[in-house]
């Protein structure tokens, strides 16, 4: 009988730094878990993660060899799976000063479920909805010991922008400003045009001096008239009207018979 | 009557003066309107995809009042030395109109500025990023703009990538969450425009993407155009009351 697993305190976890993008739609991270397995792993054995429904978790069964492990595909059926097959000295306390990928992307391979390979396919969750996760030690003849389960990972559900509400919450005040001083403005200078007019109009019509303005102003095209010099009459100037061309006063001839 | 004559004089360079200062500002309005129109930071395509783009009308007007208001104030001028009441008369009825113009574009302005909220933004670029209909002209324009935003500013989506991972989008239909949480271009980019680190910016590491939203660089260059139209116009608007009310109570007084 082969010996069960043994069972590490080490709880899977999403990473506690601030990362936008560690628990997305259909992916989400895991604290890479480090000196972990050292105890029971040698150089042969292969970590692999359970992912499996929060409800699942509790029926999941570890696989007894490595060609009974779940594959991505059966996630929908089986309720679970396993992937991200990585060599156990990548978790060891050795490599703890290469943080090269310090988290884990759970669900970051596009590519094995487009093209349905076989292989541990790290392919991206189908559903929101809570998944538990726990870390399995594989050797040659089985499962050598496991983690905790983690706590139920919800991964975000997105909503329509249809329920966005683009309308403004409330009126600015520069509206209201601009808006009532210009009318009034506006009203004002009308009515005093009308006024203007009207006045112009009705004293017109009504044939009134406005004499007792405060100031009117009169505008005059100024004639400058030269001071008169006598001139000789022309010769043959006729006087029309009489009087007006000539300017020296003659005495009446006398009377002549004819 | 000297001091009735004085009193006259005053009035006159009082008008002259005003006149002046409304020309200047009429010729600064134009300008200030022709640099809106322009749009130096290419935003005017994603207005007019919200149909929204009333504040580019009261630019194009603001063109045309300030042209209107410089031509007019050296009539005013003119009218006023000469002391004619025929071209003081053309002058306030074509100022009052002029007015009413000026009046209506401030007013748009103010009021359109008042739709253009977050939520207005956010929910167009989600319905039209990347849209991928080849037909839609529309949503090619607002592609485009968004990225030249995006790469200009170092900013990423309206309120920040998490816009993306809210709401579904247009740009989710075509890209799965899995590669692209938010689009490319809100990776830190290199020089030929690919992203530094894609992994880090895929989970959102600090340093290989951008983590704040193009609100304020989009909002803010709509704020200046709109208080450039509105509170400009507005305080010329002031000026010119005062001026017409003078110009009317000197025509009133002119007489033949």
């Amino acid at each position: 009988l082969p010996t069960p697993p043994a069972r590490l305190p080490y709880v899977p976890h999403v990473p506690p730094t601030a990362l936008l993008g560690k628990v997305t739609a259909t992916t989400f991270a895991l604290e890479r878990p480090h000196c972990v397995f050292d105890r029971h792993a040698n150089a042969s054995d292969a970590v692999w993660l359970a992912v499996a429904f929060a409800n699942a978790s509790a029926t999941f069964r570890n696989p007894p060899s490595r060609a009974d492990v779940p594959p991505y595909k059966q996630l929908p059926t089986a309720r679970s799976y396993m992937t991200l097959e990585t060599a156990a000295a990548a978790y060891s306390c050795s490599s703890c000063s290469a943080p090269s990928p310090s988290v884990l992307r759970v669900g970051g391979d596009t590519a094995c479920r487009d093209l349905g390979r076989q292989d541990p396919c790290n392919g991206p969750l189908p559903s929101p909805g809570p998944y538990r996760v726990k870390f399995l030690l594989m050797g040659c003849r089985g499962p050598k010991a496991e983690t905790q389960w983690s706590d139920p990972i919800l991964l975000h559900r997105a909503v329509s922008p249809s329920t966005i509400d683009p309308a403004p919450t409330r009126r600015g005040s520069d509206v209201v400003v601009i808006a009532s001083i210009l009318a009034s403005l506006g009203a004002v200078l009308a009515t005093a045009v009308l006024g203007i007019l009207g006045a112009k109009v009705w004293s017109s019509l009504c044939h009134q001096d406005l004499g007792t303005d405060s100031f009117t102003r009169r505008s005059y095209r100024t004639h400058h008239i030269p001071p008169a010099l006598p001139q000789p009459l022309p010769p043959g100037c006729r006087c029309s009207p009489p009087g007006l061309c000539c300017s020296v006063p003659q005495p009446p001839a006398p009377c002549q018979r004819i | 009557m000297a001091k009735s004559d004085d009193c006259i004089h005053i009035l006159q360079g009082l008008l002259v003066f005003g006149n002046v200062v409304i020309g200047m500002c009429g010729i600064a309005l134009t300008a200030e309107c022709i640099y809106f129109v322009s749009d130096p930071h290419g935003l005017y395509s994603l207005l007019k995809a919200t149909e929204n783009d009333d504040i580019y009308a009261a630019a194009w007007i603001g063109i045309f009042v300030g042209f209107a208001l410089f031509a007019l104030s050296i009539l005013g001028i003119v009218g006023v030395i000469k002391s004619s009441r025929t071209l003081l008369l053309v002058y306030i009825i074509l100022m009052l109109i002029t007015f009413a113009f000026e009046m209506a574009s401030c007013i748009t302005a103010a009021t359109h500025r008042d739709f253009l909220t977050q939520n207005l933004f956010l929910k167009q670029m989600l319905e039209r990023y990347q849209k991928s209909e080849a037909a839609s002209n529309n949503g090619n324009e607002v592609t485009k703009t968004w990225d030249k935003l995006m790469i200009q500013n170092h900013c990423c989506g309206v309120l920040g990538p998490s816009d993306w991972q809210e709401y579904t989008s247009a740009f989710r239909l075509a890209h799965s969450d899995a590669d692209y949480p938010w689009p490319r271009k809100c990776c830190v980019l290199d020089a030929q425009g690919l992203p530094v680190n894609l992994d880090g910016c895929k989970l959102g590491v600090p340093g290989y993407y951008n983590s704040n939203g193009c609100y304020d660089a989009i909002s803010g260059p709509v704020n200046t155009h709109v208080w450039g139209v509105a509170w400009f116009g507005f305080a010329i608007l002031c000026w010119t009351f005062c001026v017409l009310l003078g110009t009317m109570f000197y025509w009133s007084g002119i007489e033949y």
